[in-house]
């Protein structure tokens, strides 16, 4: 499956269009790591357990993502974009979406 | 010790107390991560980014693939102290300002990392997005800390 | 190449904070001037009759005793405005004091009555809430906490806790004030009721073994509310003399009414 946030694969033409294809996911840490974030919250530093959070929840949107694609026949994807929001303590949701296509 | 003494210096000691150690950690940290990301970004000069929808007209491509990369940094006490201060005065909030270049900028280099390890040549399309990470514990309003999330298309060029 | 790295501002954050401290703790202070100011003119609007309708329907607050209220007006003749508002009660407390509400309403612990001594002991306890409601002191008091509270509320957020911290510094002062001028006015009456002012700080002499904890205390005076209680007494002897009003004499004992239990 190719991926691109591109509006075409640099390259390849486009032959047909399938629409749009989402991913989401909503991921939260365990307690422990929350007391670390508070400490953290004194300190200041980069937050490594959230940062690994929301890289796994970004490979997991995106896998639901490409799995859609999959099942609508495509070969890529373009045009993708994220958004991160934070629903509530210590959890957040990412959704990944773009346009499936098929490429030369 | 007369008791309203006590108090008083419990009530400003402590915060203060924190203050300080925010600001020292805090500092400390910032530095050493600076110096980190001048460094990388001195390394990872070979990999272009461009933000452009577009590669440029002549270049021949033979593989893409979507590079991200991305960081969460923690507010301290002190920058907190500071930006709620400010939230009285009005003004730039110049604590907030180092956290969100810093958190920007490792995006951007771990993006690149990334393109570098797939072997690719430039990224193009980049696009950056920054969020608020609640914070956890406590009814605090404000931050415990911002994402950034940079990511691209990262592209190899033909080998002519 | 990297472009100049210009998206941080250069001031140092340590001078930040002095700037942001200390201009927070300014409009503190100002807010308190300001609140302070406008309570006063308010105050010296309200005529006490007015006050004491507002505040006089409240229910009476503890037990009453006539034998107190004998001496509360005995007292309050010899002092300016009309002593028809006043009215004393008796509260069920285990600590001696005594306070002065908005409208002219004193009160006086169980405790303080076990405690004192002589009439003249009471006379000027008395007497210094009655030197609180001639300078309108309660009603200052009501009025500068709501404002106070009404400003810092619409700042909003823990900023404001520097400026409260400032603001509170600034109220204290006035507070002891306002006691020193309570005291001076309780030493005149007492003396103009029994011609000499022998027991009337004994009160104020028996209060500093409750507080004797440690020498440190001295030096935290400043902190207080309530001006160190030898330095009460001090000034009250230094008065005393100032005006030739004997220091001795013979102490009328309790009335009947408020002996003992």
């Amino acid at each position: 499956m190719i991926l691109s946030n591109t509006e075409e694969v640099p390259g390849r033409a486009i032959r047909e269009f399938y629409g749009v294809v989402t991913g989401s996911t909503v991921r939260s840490k365990h307690f422990g790591k929350d007391l670390l974030a508070g400490l953290k919250n004194l300190v200041g530093g980069e937050l490594k357990g959230y940062t690994e959070l929301l890289v796994e929840a970004r490979k997991e949107a995106m896998e639901r993502m490409i799995e859609q694609a999959k099942s609508l026949g495509a070969n890529a994807v373009v045009n993708i974009r994220f958004a991160t929001s934070s629903v509530a303590q210590g959890a957040a949701e990412l959704f990944a979406y773009g346009t499936a296509v098929r490429v030369d | 010790m007369d008791p309203e003494l006590v108090e008083s210096v419990f009530n400003l000691g402590v915060p203060a107390f924190l203050l300080a150690l925010g600001y020292v950690a805090g500092s400390m940290a910032e530095k050493s991560h600076y110096k980190s990301i001048r460094l990388r970004e001195l390394r990872l000069r070979r990999m272009p980014t461009t933000n452009l929808r577009r590669p440029p007209v002549h270049w021949r491509i033979e593989k893409v693939a979507l590079v991200s990369g991305s960081t969460v940094i923690s507010v301290d006490y002190f920058k907190r102290f500071l930006a709620q201060l400010r939230g009285f005065i009005g003004g730039r909030v110049r604590a907030y300002e180092s956290l969100l270049d810093r958190a920007r900028r490792e995006a951007v280099l771990r993006m690149k990392e990334e393109a570098v390890k797939g072997g690719f040549d430039a990224v193009i399309n980049v696009r950056l997005e920054s969020s608020n990470i609640a914070a956890p514990l406590r009814n605090d309003r404000g931050t415990a800390g911002v994402e950034v999330l940079a990511f691209g298309t990262a592209v190899k060029l033909a080998r002519a | 190449m990297e472009p100049l790295e210009n998206n941080v501002s250069p001031e140092h954050p340590l001078a930040e904070l002095a700037t942001l401290v200390l201009g927070i703790a300014l409009i503190g202070l100002a807010l308190l001037a300001v609140a302070a100011l406008a309570v006063e003119g308010a105050v010296r609007w309200l005529p006490v009759e007015l006050e004491q309708r507002i505040f006089g329907g409240v229910p009476e607050p503890g037990a009453s005793a006539p034998a107190l209220d004998a001496l509360l007006q005995r007292l309050a003749r010899h002092g300016p405005g009309e002593p028809s508002g006043l009215r004393v009660a008796i509260l069920e407390a285990d600590v001696p004091n005594a306070f002065a509400l908005p409208g002219g309403q004193l009160l006086v612990t169980r405790a303080l009555l076990e405690q004192a001594g002589s009439e003249n002991e009471l006379a000027f306890v008395l007497g210094h809430e009655l030197g609180h409601v001639a300078g309108r002191d309660p009603l200052r008091a009501l009025g500068r906490g709501l404002l106070v509270s009404l400003v810092l509320g619409a700042l909003g957020a823990e900023g404001a806790s520097v400026a409260a911290s400032a603001a509170e510094l600034g109220e204290r002062s006035f507070s002891r004030e306002q006691e020193s001028a309570a005291d001076r006015f309780a030493l005149a009456l007492v003396a103009r009721e029994y011609g000499h002012v022998a027991g009337a700080a004994d009160f104020l002499r028996r209060l500093p073994d409750a507080e004797e904890a440690n020498a440190a205390t001295q030096a935290a005076s400043w902190l207080a509310t309530h001006p160190r209680s030898h330095a009460r007494v001090a000034e009250l002897e230094r008065l005393a003399e100032s005006h030739a009003w004997s220091t001795h004499g013979e102490l009328t004992p309790l009335p009947a009414g408020l002996r003992g239990e």
